[in-house]
């Protein structure tokens, strides 16, 4: 039974982990009811932008860039964690534009044009930055390793976790206790109501995909670190982000969190003792909890339960 | 009495005819490509993955084949005809594959398929390639099952396997650090039939394996195998993770500092895997075909030819993947010309056995085609990560480099039954 609890924290992490990449996800499909298929492309582009600045790379050798090379990395670190998802949230609202057009259309054209977002950011990173493995580096007070009961975990894990937890709180509070929170779940429960109150759901809309773009890029600033950064590793997060949201019940923050702690449970659970079931173990996790409430954890009441 | 007149010109004008026809129709049911004017381009179909978990490495593999493309069609082409090339994606995905091989074959004409990284795709090219005797060069997928039980008569790999890897360096191993093994595999045909030779080795030299833990392809996150490692305490970790699952565990593994704490064999370690990581994800022994640095005659105005190539690409040398991707495709275009026809039979004879020296390969030792399993017997180094870099790119520091008999994967000898040549459908490109 001791030897469990080392994988049991493993599992939360895991999972927190899982919440945080899911989170913008969640908030977009529960808002304005499209699947963002460029969720994962914009995680990308997130941590890229975050590689560059932390790096100085913006900059090249000229003398603000000397200056910014001297400063400790744990600033340009804590400047990158912002900058990175300030300017994927700008291309998240650009897509959202492009995405007007598909409003009051069949679900599809939505999907088909977030999945061409996604291909063409993925390529356009490529351009960028090339195809080859990059590395974000984080201050070393962060980085490193620690012992308890005997074994080594990830200080930077630990970090990320509580990262999550940070992030999932103010998100929270934002959604919860602001009037601006109030609007964007008035706009998700009607958005008739809300024009009609005067609000612009254009640009409510505008900025929840904002909003969502830069959660998005947060998780993959946090993530870079310990998944590693290649054009392409959007496509590792939107497949567990969209099982989650599905789980959680589509549109609930906290079902979304509970879902995603499941997740990372069983994945990590399994991953200790029978890890070629580990990737498969979401998945038959999701097929339980369907089978049970096909709405999800928390998700809300279809009117045709009645 | 009839009307019909036999005449000697009419009875020719129908023989010939009939004779025309029989050419074309049968019964030669094997002939797919019939003989092209000889002004045509010969077309190279190139199977390298552009995207999934070996997308990195695809590109350079393909970089390596357009090179040596390139260099032949500015000497003049092969048999006085120019070389064209297609490429398809084939996604890292065995089924993407198939139906790659068997469009580049019916529908693109190519007489002649380069390509692989992943295992799974290289032996499902193969098989289509088989089909239509079709030769296929199977750059840098290297699962022993390639030229073992699942080897054919058109293909021809080019790659070290997991036996001769691991042969390499398990020896060493046992002797320096103990012989409690612990092996993480990737939960795939490579991972399986590296992890299986690794276990022989073990065995063979007094050693044994206290547990595997099998790690599905696509996983991100290495901390549960990492703390059941840890709880563990084996000697030696022999680990045949790949692609990005492997670039992955690199980075956690450093970030918890186990690199020094536990002795770790990867196997082999593709450049495009590891090229960027900090030197610190570089730890552990590991194996390659070929390294930049390598003080023999010819690296060095091979690196400069890549550089003037590709001088945008990121990669600034060239690795172990576009080596094997140029060294196959050249070596395929020199069996052409000794040839003297594009016929698949006659080429697949000129390559089968063929000795090429060590300044041709730029390695320490000569290879051979072996002419029974079809793969390259070659040197193979054993290599960690460089503490103390000449340059930026300098990042392995070469430990040993065996002669291709010390580490003949023998077991493939006795797996792979190629086709007879009866069996291989024949054709010109």
């Amino acid at each position: 039974m001791i030897e469990l609890i080392p994988h049991i924290l493993n599992g939360l992490t895991l999972g927190l982990l899982f919440a945080l990449i899911a989170l913008g996800f969640t908030l977009i499909v529960g808002v304005m009811e499209v699947i963002n298929l460029a969720h994962g492309a914009l995680f990308a582009l997130g941590a890229y932008f975050a590689m560059t600045t932390i790096g100085g790379g913006w900059f090249g050798s000229s003398a603000f860039g000397v200056w910014w090379g001297d400063l400790p990395i744990a600033t340009r670190y804590a400047i990158g964690v912002v900058v990175g998802p300030f300017l994927a949230a700008f291309a998240g609202m650009v897509l959202e534009l492009c995405l007007r057009p598909t409003y009051g259309k069949p679900q599809l054209y939505g999907l088909l044009l977030t999945f061409g977002a996604a291909l063409v950011i993925e390529e356009l990173i490529r351009l960028a930055w090339g195809t080859g493995e990059q590395s974000l580096t984080v201050p070393r007070a962060i980085n490193g390793a620690f012992f308890m009961g005997g074994l080594i975990f990830s200080t930077y894990k630990f970090f990320a976790a509580g990262f999550a937890i940070l992030a999932i709180g103010l998100v929270w509070l934002f959604l919860e206790r602001t009037p601006y929170g109030a609007t964007i779940k008035a706009g998700a429960h009607d958005s008739e109501m809300v024009r009609a109150l005067g609000y612009d759901l254009s640009k409510l809309r505008l900025l929840v995909f904002g909003f969502g773009a830069a959660l998005a890029a947060l998780a993959g600033v946090v993530m870079a670190p310990i998944w590693g950064l290649r054009p392409h590793i959007g496509v590792d997060v939107i497949i567990p982000a969209f099982l989650i949201i599905v789980m959680g019940g589509v549109g609930s923050f906290w079902g979304a969190v509970i879902a995603a702690i499941l997740v990372g449970l069983s994945v990590g659970i399994t991953g200790a003792y029978a890890p070629a079931w580990s990737m498969l173990s979401m998945y038959l996790l999701l097929i339980a909890i369907l089978g049970f409430r096909a709405r999800g954890l928390l998700g809300r009441k279809s009117a045709l339960e009645n | 009495m009839s009307n019909s007149k036999f005449t000697r010109r009419g009875v020719l004008r129908t023989v010939a005819a009939a004779g025309g026809l029989t050419a074309f129709y049968g019964p030669w049911h094997h002939n797919r490509v019939y003989a092209q004017a000889t002004d045509k381009p010969i077309r190279i179909g190139l199977t390298s993955d552009a995207s999934g978990q070996y997308a990195n490495s695809g590109a350079s593999d393909r970089r390596g084949m357009l090179m040596a493309v390139a260099e032949a069609n500015a000497a003049g082409g092969v048999l006085g005809r120019q070389i064209e090339t297609t490429h398809l994606d084939t996604e890292t995905t065995a089924a993407t594959g198939s139906r790659v091989a068997e469009r580049m074959i019916t529908r693109e004409e190519c007489g002649f398929l380069v390509g692989a990284v992943s295992s799974g795709v290289a032996n499902a090219i193969s098989q289509v390639a088989q089909r239509y005797g079709v030769i296929y060069l199977n750059t840098n997928s290297s699962s022993p099952t390639e030229s073992g039980e699942n080897c054919h008569r058109v293909k021809f790999v080019w790659d070290g396997n997991g036996a001769n890897f691991s042969k390499a360096s398990i020896k060493n191993s046992i002797d320096a650090y103990g012989g409690d093994f612990m092996l993480l595999t990737n939960d795939y045909v490579w991972g399986h039939d590296t992890a299986r030779a690794t276990r022989a080795l073990i065995d063979q030299y007094g050693g044994s394996v206290s547990d595997e833990i099998l790690v599905p392809q696509g996983t991100r996150d290495f901390t549960a195998a990492l703390l059941k490692i840890q709880q563990a305490n084996p000697n030696v970790v022999a680990a045949a993770v790949g692609g990005d699952d492997q670039i992955a565990l690199r980075q956690q593994v450093a970030q918890l500092g186990m690199g020094d704490k536990i002795a770790w064999i990867n196997n082999q370690q593709d450049w495009p895997d590891i090229y960027g990581l900090p030197a610190d994800n570089l730890f552990g022994v590991f194996g390659t075909t070929w390294y930049y640095k390598l003080d023999l005659p010819g690296v060095k105005d091979f690196v400069g030819r890549y550089q003037a190539m590709y001088p945008e690409t990121s990669m600034r040398v060239p690795g172990n993947v576009f080596y094997n991707g140029y060294m196959a495709t050249k070596n395929l275009i020199s069996a052409i010309e000794r040839a003297g026809t594009t016929n698949n039979i006659a080429v697949i004879k000129q390559l089968e056995g063929h000795v090429m020296s060590a300044e041709s390969r730029m390695q320490h030792h000569d290879a051979v085609i072996d002419p029974n399993t079809h793969q390259v017997q070659q040197s193979i180094y054993l290599a960690t990560g460089n503490t103390a870099p000449t340059e930026e790119d300098d990042i392995f520091k070469i430990l040993t480099s065996s002669a291709p008999e010390d580490v003949r994967d023998e077991d493939s000898l006795g797996s792979c039954k190629l086709e007879s040549y009866d069996d291989t459908p024949t054709f010109d490109a």
